[in-house]
């Protein structure tokens, strides 16, 4: 059942592929909105992942992982009473967070991140407050990377008695 | 919707579930060792057995060397040796059954004259040097002498330059050696098992200036390869087409120069020039050097335009990186392949590190003290300079489009479904075998790995490219990772050099000649090709079985005359 979840979060992209080439599209990370911030209902987003310059093309960590440069994207956003759009990277069990900073006035943001799965959380941060190590206001927009919709077979068809709760899903 | 459906239909037509889903891990008969039966590979045992595959077997026949000779009558293989070549030398070059020791156990595999790996010849720039080749292996070969633009007529293409060298046959080469570098040869058929079971060697090319590169304390030539074997031997080749043709045959021990317990010795500070060359059939390799720094300074037909510090070194088979590292810290430092890989019935990712040798350093101070130096980045301006006469067509339109994908038939239905799934997420690049099973019941009678040109529609061979000498052409190939199992594909054009001179439309700001680059699977690439050598040449995927099962093309350069 979660697998099919997952297919058909999947194939809710609210963007087309871009024309030309870019990023590669297969690996964009689409953006839902999540309707608790009345400006960004109809807000739609992506976030590109590039490999960071490398003299190989490939950019790989010293632990093996892929450098990406991750550039975010965000339509249909409306400036908030409430504060400041900010982006964030996480790790998606949320033990490690990394700050992007306020999207600019073209709601965009850009960084870097070697982490093998990973979430992109668009969040209403308050003005007046200098920004912490993690997000305090309500998540606006959020999106998981590609790598994240990997999913163990465990618990599905040809493998329907192995439990999913023993490889950490439910 | 239609993946949907599959899916569901993977529900429904799984049959029932599976019962002791690990048994086959054990349920390997005895065998005699290097037996000459199919068995698994080795996987690792926390993944279950694919239901219905159990006793599944590669639709082909299995192929160890030395099936028709007696094996006490083959030599001894013994290690590399150094072979300076002046321009004019002839080279007696012959690829021969040898015995080699690997983890303490004995193993029938090849040797170009009976060496592991086959002898580094050492030569100058500009030199030509003879060859005369023999084949004293059961399968009929050749030596393709790759990254130099050398007469087409030596490249070592069977069926495109050259028939077959049969067992007991011969061939001279005339080998002409126009860049400074490092290069290696290896054969043209069949590589999936020669090249495998040891027929490989470097070529190191010196250049003229001896300011050409920084100075070191020492240098050392290190092929990286793996091979794929369990307790009771080699793991068979497939004789009438290769195995492991998915994704292709990853080894499960890793060799130095043929060995699996490479060592070094040097001093503390001490910097080392280290010429590293990929070998393996399909295994990209992540070098580490420990917490060394570590310098790229070439690739594999020249220097970069500007050396760079790096955390390691991402190596794709056939590629070629020169890097110097200094080793600044006494007591042991690991060479690693370092990688982050896939379990895909887990979903998970996970760290894995292969030990690929070990550096001991010494508490004797490194004399020379070349820590300046190293700490220094030079610009290389005889490369930007040469570079310079090919910058007016960097942004000129693409010549050539290719697209990469493939084809499959008459998998077992297990396999496709699994496959299937898997679309869920594909990593831009197989640092693992993720799927040892599936990987290996897949052969190239069934897996059709294709090159296709979009504006044609023709696919692998049926492509020829006609170019004239002097001409720059930029071909754009695409990855396409909506096909059946997208994978990364190091894509080598034999005879010529080119520069990448983009991925996924980000300019490449730091250039370097080559003949091979890797393409992730989604990515698109931009290559601006060098015609400067006439002849009928090849254009390939370089993972073994991926040629084998049809990644190729060919391509005509008109014209006289060979680079200088």
């Amino acid at each position: 059942m979660c697998l099919s979840a997952f297919l058909l979060l999947l194939f809710a992209s609210p963007f087309e592929p871009e024309a030309g080439i870019c990023s590669p599209e297969y690996y964009q990370i689409d953006l839902i909105p999540t309707k608790r911030v009345p400006e960004a209902r109809r807000a739609v987003g992506i976030a590109s992942v590039a490999f960071a310059s490398s003299p190989f093309g490939i950019a790989i960590s010293s632990e093996g992982h892929y450098i990406y440069t991750v550039t975010i994207r965000i339509d249909n956003l409306s400036d908030s009473p409430e504060g400041r759009y900010v982006a964030w990277l996480s790790t998606p069990s949320l033990d490690s967070i990394l700050r992007l900073g306020p999207l600019s006035a073209a709601r965009t943001a850009r960084g870097q991140v070697d982490w093998n799965k990973f979430l992109v959380i668009i969040s209403l941060e308050p003005d007046e407050e200098p920004l912490g190590p993690r997000w305090q206001g309500p998540v606006v927009l959020r999106g998981m990377s590609r790598s994240g919709f990997m999913h163990t077979m465990a618990g599905h068809g040809p493998f329907q008695q192995e439990p999913c709760a023993t490889f950490g899903y439910y | 919707m239609r993946r949907l459906l599959l899916v569901s239909a993977i529900f429904l037509l799984a049959g029932p579930p599976a019962l002791a889903q690990h048994e086959h891990h054990h349920a390997t008969p005895p065998l005699e060792d290097d037996s000459l039966q199919w068995r698994m590979p080795p996987m690792d045992r926390n993944m279950p057995m694919m239901p219905g595959l159990e006793g599944a077997l590669p639709p082909v026949r299995p192929f160890l060397a030395g099936q028709d000779q007696t094996a006490s009558d083959w030599p001894e293989a013994r290690p590399r040796m150094v072979v300076p070549l002046a321009d004019g030398d002839t080279l007696h070059l012959q690829a021969t059954p040898v015995r080699r020791s690997l983890k303490g156990r004995p193993f029938l595999m090849y040797g170009y004259n009976g060496q592991y790996p086959g002898p580094l010849l050492q030569v100058e720039r500009g030199a030509t040097v003879l060859v005369h080749f023999t084949n004293n292996i059961e399968l009929p070969s050749s030596v393709h002498w790759h990254g130099l633009r050398l007469d087409n007529r030596f490249d070592g293409v069977p069926g495109l330059t050259q028939a077959p060298v049969h067992r007991g046959e011969s061939f001279t080469y005339s080998v002409y050696f126009p860049d400074a570098g490092i290069y290696w040869y290896h054969p043209h058929m069949r590589e999936d098992i020669q090249q495998d079971l040891g027929l490989y060697g470097n070529i190191l090319v010196d250049p003229a200036a001896a300011d050409y590169y920084n100075p070191v304390n020492r240098e050392e030539v290190l092929i990286l390869d793996d091979i794929l074997m369990d307790e009771h031997g080699l793991i068979p080749w497939g004789e009438d087409a290769p195995t492991h043709a998915l994704m292709g045959r990853f080894g499960n021990v890793m060799l130095a120069n043929g060995m699996t317990n490479y060592q070094l010795s040097v001093r503390r500070g001490d910097v080392v020039r280290f010429y590293l060359t990929n070998v393996a059939n399909s295994r990209t390799f992540n070098v580490v050097f420990g917490d060394a720094p570590v310098k790229i300074i070439a690739g594999d037909v020249s220097k970069f335009e500007r050396e760079a510090f790096v955390r390691s070194v991402p190596i794709a088979p056939a590629e070629r990186y020169i890097v110097e590292v200094q080793f600044n810290t006494s007591g042991q430092t690991a060479i690693t392949n370092t990688i982050q890989a896939i379990n895909h019935f887990r979903g998970e990712f996970y760290p894995h590190v292969d030990t690929l040798g070990l550096v001991t350093v010494t508490d004797a101070a490194a004399a020379p003290d070349y820590a300046d130096t190293f700490n220094a980045l030079r610009r290389n301006a005889d490369v930007s300079a040469d570079i310079d006469a090919y910058r007016a067509y960097f942004d000129k339109p693409v010549d050539k489009e290719l697209t990469l994908t493939l084809r499959v038939r008459n998998l077992p239905v297990a396999i496709m479904m699994s496959m299937e799934v898997d679309t869920l997420y594909v990593p831009p690049m197989e640092w693992n075998d993720a799927m040892p099973m599936m990987n290996w019941l897949s052969t190239g009678t069934q897996v059709t790995w294709v090159l296709r040109e979009p504006s044609t529609g023709k696919e692998n061979m049926d492509i020829h490219w006609d170019f004239e000498k002097g001409s720059v052409v930029k071909i754009r190939v695409f990855n396409d990772p909506r096909s059946f199992h997208p994978m990364n594909h190091p894509f080598h054009i034999h005879g010529q050099r080119f520069l990448v001179l983009s991925l996924d439309g980000a300019k490449n700001p730091n250039l370097v000649w080559k003949d091979t680059a890797v393409v992730p699977v989604g990515s698109t690439m931009d290559l601006l090709v060098d015609m400067s050598n006439p002849g009928d040449w090849m254009a390939h995927c370089h993972i073994a079985e991926h040629l084998h099962a049809g990644m190729m093309l060919h391509f005509s350069v008109h014209g006289e005359g060979l680079p200088q």
